[in-house]
């Protein structure tokens, strides 16, 4: 388990980390969103020992973690970066050499994943002859290739086509299938909606809502949705507190079964349900709090 | 993981960089057209002697009644071969058919156009120690009296100044040690600060250091371009070397000059480690390849003017300031080897330019891997020195 406890950091006066704590279970995938500028950048570089934390620590199975453990976390930075004027596959097998794979598990693995990647035509071209969306594949293939223990991607998604994304989301649910603890951040809620166990939202270097999907979710349940086949405007006579929504009634504050009764003995009841906020509307909610 | 494991895993970092430099630079298309454009310059002038034919023995007939007491002259000196011919009228033929140089006979130096002074010198003296040879003969000498008569001693140098110009020949060893150093510092140096602006511009830099230490990689890749410039090395000393030997010229090489050789690889080895992190060092302020220059100059600037101070030093060796300049460093990284071959250097001087030159390498390795450490993640305008010294790590 890999636990990120009480990071502080401030570039000169901007404070970027106000005491972020957050942690993923082997198996969990955590989505870590937050507005531009929030700190989910800096958070990630200080866990991959990219940038030295003012205050607070790195916990990896109980204890502070260490360089030779972090060799075996994949990370993809948000900044992108290869050796534009490297083969491919050279540049794959690198950096699972320097990893502290045999040059020979290298080479195998880098085939394996550009086979995976589709992209094993492309194993002898410079990495800058490869289009933006390759560039990130092989971009993700470095983060892969020594089998990380643990995976941190700062917005693996973004610039990906949308096949690019699935392979990209089939990717992490795997290591995650196969026990590794994965966060990455992203802006793209819907899939963080899709891919991911839990999310942790960051806002203005302070964590200000976490928990699992379904936790969330349902912290956030306010609005009974009715929709009932009648002419009859029902609004005075619904209890608690009642709003329009086009042809639908939302409920606030009122016992769900006095809704439904009222509703039925007015006509035909064709929708009533829970409004299950998105992730999106939760980010929204929160970070306008 | 124990100790030795990490130690093991720390080289194996920086093997891992300096090996991707050695595969990637020093394979690439420019490294090697130029590697072989200059073994193959190296490789003409070394054969440039015997093709020119200038340098091997000088081909001289003789005919009369001297000729074999200037035989026995020609071969003391050395480097002259002799034909005896019948007559002087053998003797003029075989200069017209080309077949000697020159020829003497019967008091006669017979040539196609003249010959140079050297040449007449030699044989002119030689003509008259076999002349006088003759006379004290007809005098009634016996063969060794004559020869003791005639015995001389050749004159001993005695200079008053401490080390002066040892030859002309040590004048261009000097010259070549100098050059070849100048570049051999000068090319390295600007690959390792536009390697290091390449991982800072590209941004791999931050992957790297998930993995790496800003050591290992600044390590790595001074190694790295250090062991390319010293196979270029090799292989331009090996091509001059095996040329001259299948030329039959490599005795003609200065004395020393293997030593001197030897021992500027050592110097260059330091003075490397100087620049070499230096140039990492201030290649990691930058974050654009054009920036670069920029931040190079003050290395470029003590480069160029080390390499004109050897070029000063060849010419007034022995001069106070040429004694200071190549003490002080880190010009004495080029100048001392130069002077070393063009003079004979106390060896306190020598351990003291060492002494320092290391000294100076030494906090240019800890001033370069701090300001790499410092400012290697640093993007955007360029960082001032003092700015990055004061930075956190
Ligand atoms: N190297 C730096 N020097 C100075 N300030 C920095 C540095 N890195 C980040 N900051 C500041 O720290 C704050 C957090 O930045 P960070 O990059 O972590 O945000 P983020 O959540 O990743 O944003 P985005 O969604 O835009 O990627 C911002 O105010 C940013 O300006
Ligand atoms: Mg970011």
């Amino acid at each position: 388990m890999l636990e990120i406890k009480d990071l502080k950091k401030r570039f000169g006066d901007t404070v970027a980390l106000d005491g972020v704590s957050l942690s993923a279970e082997p198996g969990e995938v955590v989505g870590f969103v937050g507005a531009n500028g929030a700190g989910k950048t800096t958070a990630m570089r200080i866990a991959m020992g990219v940038l030295a934390a003012d205050s607070g620590e790195i916990v990896y199975n109980g204890a502070p973690l260490g360089t030779e453990q972090r060799r075996r976390f994949g990370y993809m930075p948000s900044e992108r970066g290869l050796y534009p004027k490297m083969k491919t596959g050279d540049q794959i097998a690198y950096f699972g050499e320097l990893h502290g794979m045999s040059r020979a598990e290298a080479k195998r693995s880098t085939a394996e994943l550009l086979e995976q990647l589709n992209l094993t035509g492309r194993i002898g071209d410079n990495v800058q002859d490869l289009s933006l969306g390759n560039q990130q594949r092989v971009q993700l293939a470095v983060s892969l290739v020594h089998d990380p223990e643990v995976l941190i991607l700062d917005e693996p998604f973004s610039g990906l086509d949308p096949i690019a994304v699935d392979v990209m989301g089939t990717a992490l649910k795997e290591r995650a299938a196969a026990g590794a603890p994965v966060i990455f951040s992203s802006h793209q809620l819907d899939l963080v909606e899709r891919l991911c166990d839990s999310v942790v939202i960051i806002g203005a270097g302070k964590i200000i809502a976490s928990g699992s999907v379904e936790e969330l979710k349902a912290r956030e349940v306010k609005q009974l949705r009715v929709r009932v086949d009648t002419a009859e405007d029902l609004t005075a006579q619904l209890p608690g507190k009642v709003e329009r929504d086009g042809e639908d009634y939302l409920v606030e504050g009122a016992d769900d079964q006095e809704v439904l009764r009222i509703a039925a003995a007015a006509g035909r009841v064709t929708h009533f349900a829970y409004d299950q906020p998105t992730i999106a509307e939760i980010f929204r909610e929160a970070v306008t709090k | 993981m124990s100790d030795q494991n990490a130690e093991m895993s720390r080289m194996r970092g920086l093997m891992l960089v300096a090996g991707r430099e050695i595969r990637v630079r020093g394979l690439s298309r420019a490294n090697v057209i130029s590697l072989i454009v200059t073994v193959v310059i190296v490789g003409i002038l070394a054969a440039l002697p015997a093709i020119i034919g200038d340098d091997g023995p000088t081909e001289v007939g003789l005919a009369g009644a001297n000729a074999p007491a200037m035989e026995a002259q020609l071969e003391a000196v050395g480097d002259y071969e002799t034909t005896v011919y019948d007559d002087a009228d053998g003797a003029e033929q075989a200069v017209a058919d080309g077949e000697v140089e020159a020829a003497v006979a019967d008091g006669k130096l017979y040539s196609e156009d003249g010959v140079d002074a050297e040449l007449q010198a030699v044989l002119d003296s030689a003509w008259q120690a076999a002349s006088v040879e003759a006379n004290l003969a007809a005098a009634g000498l016996t063969p060794e009296e004559s020869q003791q008569a005639l015995a001389t001693e050749s004159l001993e140098s005695v200079t008053l100044s401490e080390g002066g110009v040892n030859s002309t020949l040590d004048y261009f060893a000097g010259l070549i040690i100098s050059i070849v150093m100048f570049m051999m510092l000068m090319t390295p140096v600007q690959y390792i600060a536009m390697g290091v602006v390449e991982e800072k511009s590209s941004r791999i830099v931050e992957i790297l250091l998930t993995s790496l230490k800003p050591w290992q990689l600044l390590g790595g890749k001074v190694i790295g371009l250090g062991v390319i410039s010293l196979i270029n090395l090799v292989a331009m000393v090996a091509v001059g070397l095996g040329v001259a030997a299948g030329t039959g010229r490599l005795d003609s090489l200065p004395d020393g000059m293997a030593s001197a050789a030897l021992s500027s690889i050592g110097w260059w080895l330091v003075a490397f480690a100087l620049f070499g992190t230096l140039a990492g060092g201030v290649g990691s302020l930058v974050s654009r390849q054009e920036d670069a220059g920029s931040v190079l100059t003050p290395l470029i600037m003590s480069l160029t003017l080390s390499y004109l101070g050897a070029i000063f030093l060849l010419n007034a060796p022995t001069s106070t300031f040429a004694q200071i300049l190549s003490i002080v460093p880190p010009f004495s990284g080029i100048t001392m080897p130069t002077r070393m071959a063009i003079t004979d250097v106390p060896a306190w001087e020598i351990a003291l330019a060492l002494g320092l030159l290391a000294a100076a390498a030494v906090g240019a390795l800890a001033l370069g891997a701090t300001l790499y450490k410092r400012s290697v993640l640093y993007t955007g305008s360029r960082l001032k020195l003092t700015e990055a010294l004061k930075r956190a790590a």
